[in-house]
């Protein structure tokens, strides 16, 4: 569909930017693991501390944004898109652990895979519960106060006649 | 030259995710998160495969990168697995939560198994 003119607004379409926003999210996310990576190399077959720092820290973003988006602030369409499907998705992995834990069973440390994948489970599972009570607002005492819209782009693009994009998709 | 590869793999593969993830849940009448157990189980046995092939083989180690940290690292995914199980729990669906963490990690671990294996013969 080609950016259309209507009266003095300059439309563009908005399935290709949410795309796009994905996209740049997800290259961000995963550049972002990359230097996690880089930054705590593990021993061979010891505990893989770069992925499960990461898939805590990427728990906690995600609850927070996803609850954000949906339960706190307006109507966006960006953020969800760009943060939780782009960047949480791309940030955190899944097959990397799966793999990481498979090796290090079958060369005979079968203790730490399943601790690793324990711990990754109990602590990715409370960063998601905390990040969700944060954007709740139950750490912190102004509790009704109403926050900002970050996203630019649904200001320069909102559509008054749209139902909102981000209400309920999955994050 | 690996940071681009990086960032395209990354696009790309979150692109991937959200497709069949899209694709899969449209489809499925319920709210067990079957689009992402897909993704996590067909990215672990692809990543099985690419880094069993790498160590039986010898696979460029920038290639195994982009491919693997950057197009299934990105494909898959972790946060929305937790998030997934809290949402249902927090819905009260807890059979549902419980099936996809343990039916995620017990198939997951299978998946990355069989990959490795299917690397390994390759």
């Amino acid at each position: 569909m080609p950016a259309v003119r209507s009266g003095d607004t300059f439309r563009i379409p908005e399935a290709p930017l949410r795309l796009a926003a994905i996209a740049a999210g997800g290259a961000l996310g995963t550049l972002a693991r990359y230097g996690a990576d880089r930054a705590l190399v593990p021993a061979p077959l010891g505990f893989p501390w770069a992925t499960f720092v990461v898939n805590v820290t990427g728990s906690f973003l995600l609850g927070l944004m996803v609850t954000l988006v949906v339960e706190r602030w307006p109507p966006t369409r960006f953020v969800r898109p760009f943060a939780a499907i782009g960047f949480c998705g791309g940030f955190t992995t899944f097959s990397t652990m799966m793999v990481e834990a498979v090796q290090r069973a079958q060369h005979g440390r079968a203790g730490l895979a399943i601790g690793y994948l324990v711990a990754s489970m109990a602590a990715g599972l409370l960063a998601a519960i905390a990040g969700m009570a944060s954007a709740r607002g139950r750490f912190r005492l102004p509790a009704d106060r109403s926050i900002p819209d970050p996203d630019d782009l649904a200001e320069l693009y909102s559509d008054p006649r749209r139902p909102p994009m981000d209400g309920g998709a999955r994050p | 030259m690996i940071v681009l590869g990086l960032l395209v793999a990354g696009a790309v593969g979150s692109l991937l995710r959200y497709a069949v993830d899209h694709v899969v849940q449209r489809r499925l009448r319920s709210d067990f998160p079957l689009g992402i157990l897909l993704v996590n189980l067909s990215g672990s046995l692809a990543l099985g495969v690419l880094v069993g092939s790498n160590l039986h083989r010898g696979i460029s180690t920038g290639w195994l990168t982009v491919a693997g940290t950057g197009l299934i690292g990105a494909y898959t995914t972790f946060s929305t697995f937790t998030f997934d199980a809290v949402r249902l729990a927090e819905n009260d669906q807890w059979a549902f939560s419980l099936l996809t963490v343990v039916g995620g990690i017990g198939a997951g671990l299978g998946a990355a198994a069989v990959g490795l294996a299917l690397g390994a013969m390759a």
